[in-house]
């Protein structure tokens, strides 16, 4: 994936993650859904999304379900499960801290230390 | 992830497989049609939208494989596909597969089947519960190998011990007569104790086994009961149920039958099961002794073996430690009053020995385990060589499917899964290889052990070579081990699968795997010469051992057993009967002569005595010994050089008289005439003052791989008991099987011996060399096909290298190379590898001979003769492997092969 390359470890999960909260969606969905709410900033490879929430699926984050879509066809919804709510929480915790630690260390000015 | 959870994706990747690819397109299908729609909105044209969708969405095959493999199951599933694929590419190359699993068929069978052998005579305990706490104990000469007890011996172990929780004994070296309905046989049987039995644990077929009352130690009159072994209930009664009850006679004396033990029953011995079992207190009776208490009571006749069952919780140490500790004392409490000096020196000097006898005693033990490590560690080589040759074959195969591999990679296959597949390919040749093995083997060792059995016991194999944890275990590491060496230079290089070069056609040079392969070539040559030359050894040791003439052409030499009809020995005036035996012999048409005597020349096992000079006294000389009738020198072509030789008058009513040999007398008399003196046999205190009456030539009378010992011989006429059970040697100038019968008719025309066994002295040498042979027999075999594969790895590798370079050879040719050149390069790097193959493999060679340099006679482990053959014969298959491959090399059309690409 070397378009993923530069982007964190993990931060594809907790994003699809973070989109699935919003309300049950299709993959296709999920994609828009992660541009719309990143403002544009964040540009998903749109294959390597599939493989991630098979993961989500299998760890038990992700429940999938075949419903209709808006253009009526036949599509898979994912939707958060108790484990996957858990798991947004503190992962979202968890990178909070971490950005609020880093941006802290990269504002800090030369007379402050 | 849960237990519950992995389960659920287990069974799902198995059942549901079709369901959940399907789902998967459709999912994926419709990302890109929503996206395409989208596109389409924004203006663009639905083809191009559809296009769009497509690139942005990215490769899609990579995609479902990684979802794939997020789903869970996934090794299953792969394992399943990698299986049905991997069927399906051997399907299509079946001369490929065919040579493979033969191939390993061969290697991993003969494998199996020696280590089954092995398992067999060295690490499989007996059959009975507990064996191991059985403790073997006896006592024995220093430096001898003979370990025994006597019967007061082992009465006063079993009284004073505290370790067993019991101990038994028995006899077990008896082959008798026994007559059943008036047919006569020579059968192996077991003389025990009343608990022997019950100690180990023996439940009946039928009727009883041999109790406490049937062996009363004390008894004068020994109660004549028999207990016979399965097989030979089967052969020699049929298997009847009324047998118990029947009588048959041991040595002319009657026996009752009281029961049949198991068909699984082989009492203390590994190699076969004793065919008849008696009381311990019997065993006199049939060896003619008058006094049965006095025999037993004799308290330096060590003709007992005896073992004991350990208590819980006592251990082997213990039990060694505490028998150790009584052992002076026993020796002092029976020694006996009326010794010479020698044989109290021999009493004293005795040492106990304690071993475990968990496994059974075993002769074949003894003589083989050593040679068969040897075996398997050739045939061992041998299968590392199949794997090196399947190797470089798969490697081959490897690089002509190296397109197909590109294709894979370059659809998003990832490597490390490419060299699963191969993997998954060569373990799956391995398996198939190692069924054939498995029935392979089973006839292999069963056909080996009956082999080896047959020429020592007389009965047929009694070796447990039903398959155990041990023998499955050792083949299925062998296989598996087998499968992933030969796969791993393939897989490793599917690994590296380059997809730009791979498409873009790279059959220009020799190119990629070429090294590897030529690696594996050279190993293979190097691992063959090590292999040849250790099998050359072998068979130059048997040709040495055959070009030993024992001083008489051993073919054209007889060898009759005489056996005693019954009562055939009452009343008998045996020298006179021998005088007109050896007389009618000697006059039959094809006889030149013929003598008898009370060894069997050939045979492994010689009569020592320890002799000295008449009124001289010390250690005395150690000599074989040897009793014979005239007629007998005549026979075995020994020559009378000085004084004379034995007449028939030289019986009982004389003055003992002997002869000597050559050697003999050089080494007693090294400065004077041997001819006039007297000798004492040291332990026999009645045979002294023997009158040297003659010397004769060196011979070779027993073991050919001894050189001509000094011998005694004296004449068995002066012996008046060791006169019966003789062998009668008949020198014939007609085909030795001509004569058989004429031989048995006249010896049963005189109505008090019969002929049992007639043989060659050559098939009694063969079968004192029955370890060399079966060496040499083996690693001959071994040898054989590691040529074959060696051929066959060459021819593989040159073939395949004058394929590839097919557009090579054409511009070489267009631009002037004559064909001869041609011919001449491929040869050239065929024997470049070889002689770089020969050239590893001698020092390797050199000290694996080393290792195997006991088992050789008469040649030095570094024997140039066999080195130069080895060498010689690999660079031949070589040339040979080379030069079918450069004669196609020589026919290639310039305009085709430049056409070709």
């Amino acid at each position: 994936m070397p378009s993923q390359a530069q982007i964190l470890p993990g931060t594809l999960d907790l994003l699809i993650l973070k989109a699935v909260s919003l309300g049950p969606l299709h993959g296709y969905g999920v994609l828009l859904r992660i541009e719309q709410i990143s403002g544009g900033a964040l540009l998903v490879e749109q294959g390597a999304l599939y493989p991630a929430l098979f993961r989500l699926v299998r760890q038990g984050l992700l429940k999938a379900s075949w419903g209709t879509s808006d253009n009526n066809r036949r599509a898979k919804f994912y939707e958060l499960t108790a484990a996957g709510r858990k798991r947004l929480r503190e992962e979202a915790d968890g990178w909070n801290r971490l950005a609020t630690a880093i941006a802290s260390a990269l504002n800090t000015q030369a007379e402050e230390v | 992830m849960s237990l519950a959870s992995s389960l659920r994706s287990v069974v799902s990747a198995l059942f549901l497989r079709s369901h959940h690819e399907n789902e998967m397109d459709e999912e994926l299908r419709a990302h890109v049609q929503n996206r395409a729609d989208d596109l389409e909105r924004c203006g663009l044209t639905p083809a191009e939208a559809e296009r769009r969708a497509r690139i942005e969405f990215g490769g899609h095959e990579k995609f479902k494989e990684e979802c794939r493999e997020e789903r869970g199951g996934f090794w299953l599933d792969t394992v399943w596909t990698d299986l049905r694929f991997g069927a399906r590419m051997l399907r299509k190359t079946p001369g490929f597969t065919a040579v493979a699993i033969l191939t390993l068929a061969l290697g991993i069978g003969a494998n199996t089947a020696i280590f089954s052998l092995l398992n067999a005579l060295a690490l499989r305990n007996l059959p009975v519960p507990h064996p191991e706490q059985l403790v073997r104990f006896g006592v024995r000469s220093p430096g001898d190998d003979y370990t025994g007890l006597s019967l007061p011996m082992f009465q006063e172990f079993s009284r004073t011990q505290k370790v067993f929780a019991s101990a038994f004994a028995w006899s077990g070296d008896g082959v008798v007569n026994v007559e059943i309905d008036g047919v006569l046989s020579r059968v192996d049987e077991f003389a025990v104790t009343g608990n022997f039995h019950s100690d180990l644990g023996a439940v009946p077929e039928m009727g009883r086994l041999i109790s406490p009352e049937d062996v009363k130690l004390d008894t004068a009159a020994p109660s004549q009961v028999v207990v016979l072994a399965y097989g030979f209930w089967q052969r020699h009664y049929g298997g009847s149920r009324d047998v118990i009850g029947k009588t048959l006679k041991i040595e002319n004396l009657p026996f009752t039958i009281i029961g049949v033990t198991r068909e699984q029953y082989r009492g203390v011995s590994a190699d076969a099961p004793p065919e008849i079992t008696i009381p311990l207190t019997a065993e006199p009776l049939i060896y003619g002794s008058s006094d049965v208490k006095k025999s037993l009571a004799r308290p330096d006749s060590l003709w007992l073996e005896a073992a004991g069952r350990l208590k819980p919780g006592v251990t082997m140490q213990q039990a060694r430690a505490q028998l150790r500790a009584l052992w002076p004392g026993i020796q002092q409490a029976i020694m006996p009053a009326d010794q010479t000096v020698a044989e109290h020196n021999r009493f004293v000097a005795l040492e106990l020995k304690v071993e475990s006898g968990a496994k059974g005693a075993s002769f074949l033990r003894h003589r083989f385990v050593k040679p068969l490590y040897v075996v398997l560690a050739i045939s061992g080589l041998v299968l590392l060589v199949a794997c090196v040759n399947l190797a470089s074959l798969l490697l081959a195969r490897a690089a002509s499917r190296s397109h197909e591999l590109s294709v894979r990679v370059a659809l998003g296959a990832s490597r490390g899964r490419l060299a699963r597949q191969m993997l998954t390919e060569s373990v799956m040749l391995s398996l198939g290889g190692t069924v054939a093995a498995f029935a392979l083997a089973d006839w292999g060792s069963l056909a080996l052990s009956d082999f080896i059995v047959g020429q020592i016991y007389t009965v047929p194999a009694g070796l447990n070579l039903s398959p155990d944890w041990r023998v499955l275990g050792f083949t299925a590491s062998v296989a598996i081990c087998t499968g992933v060496l030969f796969g791993l230079a393939p897989a490793w290089r599917a690994g590296k699968e380059d997809p730009h070069a791979a498409l873009q056609q790279s059959s220009r040079t020799l190119g990629g795997g070429g090294g590897l392969g030529k690696g594996l070539v050279v190993t293979q040559v190097a691992l063959s010469l090590v292999l040849l030359v250790d099998a050359g050894l072998f068979i130059r040791t048997l040709e040495k051992l055959h070009a030993v003439e024992p001083g008489f052409r051993a073919t054209s030499v007889l060898d009759v057993s005489l056996f005693p009809k019954p009562q055939g020995y009452k009343n008998l005036a045996r020298v006179s009967y021998y005088r007109e035996l050896t007389d009618r012999i000697a006059r039959l048409p094809g006889v030149e002569s013929a003598g008898i005597t009370h060894m069997h020349p050939g045979d492994l096992y010689e009569w020592t005595e320890r002799m000295c000079i008449t009124g001289t006294s010390g250690e005395g000389y150690t000599s074989d010994f040897v009793m014979l009738m005239p007629g007998a020198f005549e026979t075995l072509n020994v020559a009378l050089l000085r004084g004379r030789s034995f007449t028939w008058q030289d019986d009982e009513h004389v003055p003992r008289v002997a002869m000597v040999s050559k050697k003999f007398a050089e080494m007693v008399f090294p400065n004077g005439e041997a001819v006039g003196q007297h000798l004492d046999v040291l332990t026999r205190p009645k045979w002294q003052n023997l009158e040297i009456i003659g010397v004769v030539s060196d011979t070779i009378l027993y073991d050919v791989h001894k050189d001509r010992p000094p011998t005694v011989y004296v004449p068995s006429m002066q012996y008046g008991d060791y006169m019966g059970w003789s062998q009668l040697l008949v020198r014939t100038n007609v085909p030795p099987t001509s004569m058989a019968d004429p031989l048995r008719r006249t010896v049963e025309s005189l109505g008090h011996e019969c002929a049992m066994s007639i043989k060659t002295v050559r098939q009694n040498i063969d079968r004192t060399l029955l370890q060399e042979r079966i060496t040499a027999m083996l690693s001959a075999f071994f040898g054989a096909l590691t040529l074959l594969l060696a051929a066959i790895g060459l021819y593989g590798l040159m073939a395949h290298a004058v394929t590839r370079r097919t557009r090579e050879m054409g511009i070489r040719v267009a631009l002037g190379a004559s064909r001869g050149s041609v011919v001449k390069m491929i040869l050239r790097e065929t024997l470049a590898l070889v002689l770089g193959g020969v050239l590893i493999g001698l020092p390797c060679a050199l000290v694996a001979t080393r290792l195997i340099a006991h088992l050789l006679f008469g040649l030095s482990p570094y024997d140039p003769t066999t080195l130069l053959f080895v060498a010689g014969a690999l660079l031949s298959v070589g040339i040979l492997a080379g030069y079918m491959p450069a004669r196609k090399a020589m026919r290639v059309d310039p305009m085709v092969a430049l056409r070709y690409e």
